[in-house]
């Protein structure tokens, strides 16, 4: 999508006749611009914005940065109460919320989906969030937070294939 | 060919080699003739096949046809193992004579037979024109399921007290119909359908037993087990012992959840008929470590708690300091969801106390501080007011209200939330009774309860075993679809949690026997009569069930129902779990929404 805006950039500094210099390089480079670029792949979804961070090295910090996630989780939902973030990210992080629950969710009720669900989509993922940063608690780790392959096993039924 | 002129016109075929010929025309003529006569004639020969060239006695017709339908159901068998040498090494004698042919090919795939069979046959082939001799009758349908077991087991072994011997073959469930020629068309001998396979079960003979196939030996599972439990509730040790140990071999014959929950209940009614009764004591931690396993595994607790939950924050509105006292911490499962949802209230979390309440530890371990020092770090990450008390008590009738701290209603609101906690209280006379008084002391703006949806409390062991028997084969059904993989300990140790508490209900009495579930019905008039009103449980409290459900593996067959203003979790047509709210009916300050 950036480069379909770059290459029109492109072609169009070229065409330029009016304006600035005549130079054959083109003037628009999206990595100069990252306030436009970041509001361009917070419009993505979420395989395209795991595509793009596999792009370069800028892309790849903006695209792990928490607000992009944020969007994608509360895309279709009305905008969240401000207390909402301050408790997200104290359990993980939108992203973590986003691919932990959020994501299963959605797909997993993408059959029998209605649109009035979305925001109690949300909501049971929040839940789920918490009971799964709880279950992190526990344990003999005394950091507290266990991530890797031994994740707490509550929202194992989330990443259990489906039968279909 | 030799033509015998019998009294019947038309020329039909007597000979007594194979191949005979007929006159096709005179065959339907005769047969049609002779269909409804008497045809007992000098030989005792059955005419009909006769025609086909075959001698068989009409006498010897019932066992003949037996015979050639265990041989099918044998050879359909032994194909896996080969017989091979069947066609090489036997001696084939004159098929003519089918009743000795038959008896021949049975001893060389099975092993020397007794002489006359002396067993309980049963017969489903309504088809079959010659019905078995049996000693005993049943009525059976060919569709079968639990539901349709009957009250009156009708199943016990012609003999009590010699242990089994036999062998067993396990049959195939799909006969395809191997060599039909050699048996002739005629549709007295049709090539046994799925239901209609009779088989011979002896409880004591050396005879080989060829079982049929697997659907029919659910059946006659079933109905063993409940012969042996109505032997248990006469006291007939003798046969109930006999019954379990058939039962045990019969449940090796199943797969999957029918397997397991037969042989959770033959364990069972051996505990009971040995009297070697469980351990109640058993490590609560341990019994904490399976349920953590059923909670992963099934979304039966976790709809418990989701909906309670919604019940509770309901009822605390805009409260601002809350008190949730919680009869069975075990590991908090319960409360991180509550304060997730406190935290991100309109506006803004009330000051959260939580007592919890458990069973003593026998290590003297402080698991229930542990349990709220978890709870404390993660309200402190969300950013709420904690505070947690917890309380060891070796029953909830130990409780005394004043123990707790309450604090006035103008204060703090309080909630007490019960999952399957309180139906162990009906063991102890007086128990519930005392537990509710003291519910009531606490002044709760609401009373939250989860239970199963089971009668296994009534005095009649039979019918509780019954009740149990069906309840537990639901469960472990929805088990077993819950996408989880066989070798999964998760399913195990869900499913070791479950048939610790089948041991429960079918092995233990008196205050032993604290899985006293009793269906809604009962709870609402006990709740009712003690003085307390129903509280409906609203439809964000539906929709976040079904939800929850549609996330699960299996999540077509498990239903959300509400009934009375209470929520019903079942698998398929059968409710399981039901969650309902209470308030005190003399309430003062703020009803309900």
């Amino acid at each position: 999508m950036v480069q379909y805006h770059h290459r029109g950039c492109h072609r169009q500094g070229n065409h330029e006749t009016v304006g600035e210099n005549k130079e054959k390089r083109p003037k628009f480079f999206i990595n100069d611009h990252v306030d436009i670029l970041i509001e361009i792949l917070k419009r993505l979804d979420c395989r395209s914005l795991c595509v793009a961070a596999s792009v370069c090295r800028l892309w790849c910090t903006i695209a792990r940065n928490d607000s992009l996630w944020e969007n994608l989780c509360f895309r279709h939902v009305s905008p969240p109460p401000t207390s909402v973030r301050s408790v997200v990210l104290a359990l993980g992080g939108y992203k973590r919320l986003y691919m932990g629950c959020v994501r299963p969710v959605r797909s997993r009720l993408g059959r029998a989906r209605r649109a009035s669900w979305a925001r109690d989509e949300v909501q049971l993922s929040l839940s789920l969030f918490c009971v799964d940063y709880y279950e992190r608690l526990g344990g003999s780790n005394s950091n507290g937070r266990v991530v890797g392959e031994s994740s707490p096993s509550s929202l194992m039924f989330l990443c259990k294939p489906v039968n279909v | 060919m030799k033509r015998d002129h019998r009294e019947i016109s038309g020329a039909t075929d007597y000979s007594s080699g194979s191949g005979s010929r007929l006159d096709s025309s005179s065959l339907g003529n005769s047969i049609k003739g002779k269909l409804w006569e008497d045809d007992q004639d000098a030989g005792g020969m059955d005419e009909l096949l006769a025609v086909l060239g075959y001698k068989v006695r009409t006498s010897d017709m019932a066992n003949v046809a037996q015979k050639l339908e265990m041989l099918e159901m044998v050879m359909g068998t032994a194909q896996e193992d080969g017989i091979s040498h069947l066609s090489s090494d036997t001696v084939h004698r004159n098929p003519s004579d089918l009743s000795g042919w038959v008896q021949s090919m049975l001893t060389e795939l099975n092993g020397p037979p007794t002489p006359n069979l002396d067993p309980v046959l049963t017969t489903f082939d309504s088809n079959s024109s010659n019905p078995q001799s049996q000693s005993r009758d049943f009525s059976d349908d060919s569709e079968y399921d639990l539901r349709a077991i009957p009250g009156v087991a009708a199943y016990p072994p012609p003999k009590s007290d010699s242990d089994p011997e036999s062998t067993r073959k396990r049959v195939k469930t799909s006969m395809s119909s191997s060599g039909s020629d050699g048996y002739g068309p005629d549709s007295s001998f049709s090539s046994p359908q799925e239901n209609g396979i009779p088989g011979a079960v002896t409880e004591s003979s050396t005879r080989p037993i060829v079982l049929v196939d697997s659907q029919e030996t659910g059946v006659r599972l079933v109905h063993t087990l409940m012969a042996c439990a109505e032997a248990v509730q006469q006291d007939n040790l003798k046969l109930a012992d006999a019954l379990v140990k058939h039962i045990g071999l019969l449940a090796a014959s199943q797969t999957g959840a029918m397997r397991k929950v037969a042989t959770y209940f033959a364990e069972a009614l051996a505990r009971r008929i040995y009297r070697i009764f469980p351990q109640d004591s058993l490590d609560p931690s341990y019994t904490d470590i399976l349920q953590m396993h059923f909670y992963e595994t099934c979304p039966y607790l976790k709809f418990a708690h989701f909906t309670a939950n919604q019940a509770i924050l309901e009822a605390f509105a805009t409260a601002n300091r809350v008190h949730v006292i919680d009869f069975g911490l075990k590991q908090g499962m319960q409360w991180p969801a509550l304060m997730q949802a406190l935290a991100l209230r309109p506006g803004g979390p009330p000051a959260f106390r939580l007592t919890g309440i458990g069973p003593p530890q026998p290590d003297n371990t402080d698991a229930l501080q542990q349990v709220g020092w978890k709870l404390a770090q993660l309200a402190e990450t969300i950013g709420i007011e904690f505070e947690f008390r917890g309380f060891v008590a070796n029953s909830l009738a130990d409780l005394e209200p004043e123990m707790l701290d309450i604090r006035p209603p103008e204060v703090e609101v309080v909630a007490v939330n019960s999952v399957f906690e309180l139906h162990r209280l009906l063991a102890r006379p007086g128990g519930i009774e005392k537990v509710v008084s003291s519910i009531k002391a606490m002044k709760p703006r609401i009373l939250t309860v989860v239970e199963q949806e089971a009668n296994h409390n009534g005095p009649d062991f039979l019918d509780r075993f019954t009740e149990a028997l069906h309840y537990y084969s639901s469960l472990f059904d929805s088990l077993e679809g819950s996408g989880v993989a066989p070798p999964s300990q998760d399913l195990a140790m869900s499913e070791l949690y479950l048939g610790r508490q089948i041991c429960n209900v079918v092995a233990c009495e008196g205050m032993e026997r604290v899985e006293r579930h009793e269906p809604l019905s009962e709870w609402m008039s006990r709740m009712e009569t003690a003085g307390f009103s129903p509280v409906h449980l609203g439809s964000n409290a539906y929709k976040q069930a079904s939800m929850l459900l549609a996330l699960f593996a299996g999540g077509d067959g498990y239903r959300v129902e509400e009934k009375n203003g209470c929520l019903m979790l079942g698998w398929h047509t059968r409710p399981l779990i039901t969650t309902s709210a209470w308030r005190l009916a003399t309430a003062e300050t703020g009803a309900m929404s």
